[in-house]
């Protein structure tokens, strides 16, 4: 057997498809990799979403093998041989299985060295995700197999392909709200990436286990078969896991959201003061956002009661979760680029100064005051205000230049307690009008 | 010098490897096989008819493709029919169709192999089995070229190499001599009379100079049925200097042929 399996690994579509395979996988991942340079998790992940080619592709390599016996005529001599259907399939299915599994897990292979220097955060869960990820290229294999037996055309690979295609682009339109269907039959629904602390729960991930492997084994039964009986059996372990895998999975909606994982999100710091910390997924990131963080903690400590304490903003929008509102803390928004270092990092500090650290999400009301906050921002960075809004109109920064000149005119002193009366004000989500003028105490 | 299994060595319980009685079997709607009656022991059977006089229909119900639709069959002492285990029966089977299928990817050697994997061969014995069969069909200079890259009579050879290769009892060959040239038809009936010294060979072709130069016995049928089963030699002493054929062989063909053509039309 052992022997076969080598033969067939060498002679049957397992070593072509392994290139294919890998080929389509990481022009995909490279194509966008900011995708997934922000993380392992990330990267695992849209690998998965990357089935929605890799999956039909895979279904096609099983047909296409398939065809090999009806094309080469070999059905009459084996017909007189002793060994069962069932146990002449075992190498094809094995090598085929191989070759899939082997793709899958190279294409994820080849993205490690591009993030490896970055990514720290390694959870189980993303073993399990990459691990559902080749389950499901197997079982896309095994039943392209049987179909490519039932069906053994020429046409019957590119066809499943484009019929796999469409599948998987349909299904989430046509359970319409229930989501928890596509979740299981979809390998790839729910796994585009919000937010850089995105997760896939446990429970889900069983569900779409066990329909795989229900997938996969029908797909082996039906291969395998030499009756119409048999055939027909082959339902059974597909109804089977399609039963238990709806019974197993979650459809509360705060799983079926795009889900959180908190671990992620948690802030680590860095050692030495002022503390600054960013969430656990870009923890590889503290030596890049340190120096730039505590610059712009220098820049604020000019205020009265300055903050002293820099923080990565985790707010997520679906679901809506947000870190606390802390006076001390300044929030910072991190970045990540195609190699999943830092970016924009004058941005970030300009965003840090000019929010005068002041975390206004979760005020009602009107926003707070273009021109105060700018002038505010200018004064402590040291420069004049400039507009980054195109379409803002002129007069706004021409106030805002107006209250800066008026800042610089000031003494220091009286000029740090008005930018600091705007960021208390800023921080109670109060009206800041005025607050810069007047005559100096 | 291979070790030998108890099973190879046990008497053999029955007395033919092949016994056919009234046996019937279709090809299609038609039946092509129609109350035959047939029993062969060890040697070369050499199996002569005209076309459609169902040969290959017969061949391929002896290598358990096809199921008898009436009479009795057996293989090697064993019943043939719809609900008998053919496992046994099949693994001392060798068998060469007339239309070979093989996997035009694989190597002679790796098919080979492939082919006594799949006639269940013992794992420790299929390595030689199979270096021994490719070098008794002449293909060891290619032993490792793919099967694509075969000419029409080294396909043949190999397809001899995968019958041979697990020493079957009961050799089926169905037309193997199309494609070969002169010189590989003088090894190959070498090959035959070494094959038929302990098996049962039955070998399906229309030339009937290969029937006398390495055959120890004759089955000619024709429309299903036999029509005469003997040696070479008497097979020659039935024709005469009247009957159609180049050689006395083919004259005693046609004189047969011809006979039960007559008596089949009175």
């Amino acid at each position: 057997m052992n022997r076969i399996l080598g033969i067939e690994l060498r002679r049957s579509a397992a070593a072509g498809s392994v290139l294919m395979l890998l080929l389509a996988g990481v022009i995909m991942l490279y194509v966008a990799p900011r995708r997934w340079s922000p993380g392992w998790m990330p990267l695992v992940m849209i690998q998965r979403e990357y089935l929605v080619l890799l999956w039909p592709l895979s279904l096609a390599v099983g047909a296409w093998q398939s065809r090999r016996e009806h094309r080469s005529n070999v059905a009459e001599l084996f017909a007189s041989t002793a060994r069962p259907r069932a146990q002449r399939m075992l190498p094809t299915l094995a090598a085929l299985g191989i070759a899939v599994t082997c793709a899958y897990l190279a294409t994820a292979a080849v993205a490690v060295p591009w993030i490896i220097g970055t990514a720290r955060y390694l959870p189980a869960t993303a073993f399990v995700v990459a691990a559902v990820g080749a389950l499901a290229m197997i079982a896309a294999a095994w039943l392209g197999l049987a179909l490519g037996r039932l069906l053994p055309h020429v046409v019957t690979a590119p066809a499943l392909a484009v019929a796999g295609i469409g599948l998987l682009m349909v299904l989430p339109a046509a359970v319409r709200h229930r989501e928890w269907l596509a979740l299981i039959f979809s390998p790839m629904f729910g796994m585009g990436q919000y937010t850089d602390y995105q997760t896939v729960y446990g429970r889900v991930s069983a569900a779409q286990a066990i329909w795989l492997v229900a997938l996969a084994g029908a797909g082996a039964v039906l291969l395998a078969s030499d009756s119409w009986r048999t055939r027909v059996a082959a339902l059974l372990p597909a109804i089977l896991g399609a039963s238990l895998a709806i019974m197993v999975i979650p459809r509360d909606d705060k799983f079926v959201a795009t889900p959180i994982d908190p671990v992620a999100q948690e802030q680590v710091c860095a050692e030495g003061s002022p503390r600054v910390c960013v969430s656990r997924v870009h923890s590889g990131l503290l030596p890049e956002v340190v120096p730039v963080a505590r610059q712009a903690l220098a820049m604020l400590a000019k205020l009265p009661n300055p903050p002293t304490t820099a923080h990565e903003d985790t707010t997520t929008y679906y679901p809506a979760t947000s870190p606390p509102r802390q006076a001390d803390v300044v929030l910072m928004q991190i970045t990540v680029d195609d190699h999943g270092h830092l970016t924009h990092e004058a941005d970030m500090l300009r965003e840090m100064v000019a929010a005068l650290g002041a975390n206004t999400d979760g005020c009602s009301g009107p926003s707070p005051s273009v021109p105060v906050m700018r002038a505010a921002g200018s004064w402590l960075m040291g420069r004049e205000p400039v507009t980054d809004d195109s379409d803002e109109s002129a007069e706004v920064n021409a106030e805002a230049v107006k209250l800066w000149q008026g800042l610089q005119n000031l003494p220091e002193k009286e000029a740090a307690a008005r930018v600091g009366a705007v960021r208390q004000a800023a921080m109670a989500c109060a009206d800041l009008d005025g607050l810069l003028t007047g005559r100096a105490q | 010098m291979r070790t030998v299994s108890a099973a190879e060595t046990a008497p053999t319980t029955h007395p033919w490897a092949v016994h056919a009685e009234g046996l019937r079997v279709r090809a299609g709607r038609h039946l092509a096989v129609d109350g035959l009656d047939l029993a062969l022991g060890a040697g070369v059977h050499g199996l002569l008819g005209p076309n459609g006089a169902g040969k290959t229909t017969l061949i391929r119900a002896l290598a358990t493709v096809v199921r008898p639709a009436g009479g009795r069959l057996r293989l090697l002492g064993e019943p043939v029919d719809g609900r008998a285990d053919l496992r046994r029966v099949r693994r001392g089977l060798g068998y060469l169709p007339q239309q070979f299928g093989f996997y035009p990817r694989f190597t002679v050697r790796e098919f080979v192999e492939y082919m006594a994997w799949l006639k269940e061969m013992p794992k420790s014995m299929v390595p030689g089995a199979v270096q021994r069969a490719i070098d008794r069909v002449g293909l060891t200079s290619k032993a490792n070229a793919r099967m694509k890259t075969l000419s029409g009579g080294m396909l043949r050879r190999a397809g001899i190499a995968q019958a041979v290769v697990n020493d079957p009892e009961v050799l089926l060959l169905d037309e193997p001599t199309v494609g070969l040239d002169p010189e590989q038809r003088l090894d190959f009936r070498e090959l035959l009379r070494d094959v038929g010294l302990d098996s049962c060979v039955l070998v399906s072709t229309h030339l009937v100079e290969d029937v006398v130069a390495a055959c120890s016995d004759v089955v000619m049928i024709n429309e299903g049925r036999l029509v005469y089963q003997g040696t070479p030699d008497d097979l020659i002493a039935q024709g005469g200097t009247g009957d159609a054929g180049d050689s006395p062989a083919e004259r005693g063909y046609s004189a047969l042929l011809r006979r039960h053509r007559s008596e089949a039309g009175r």
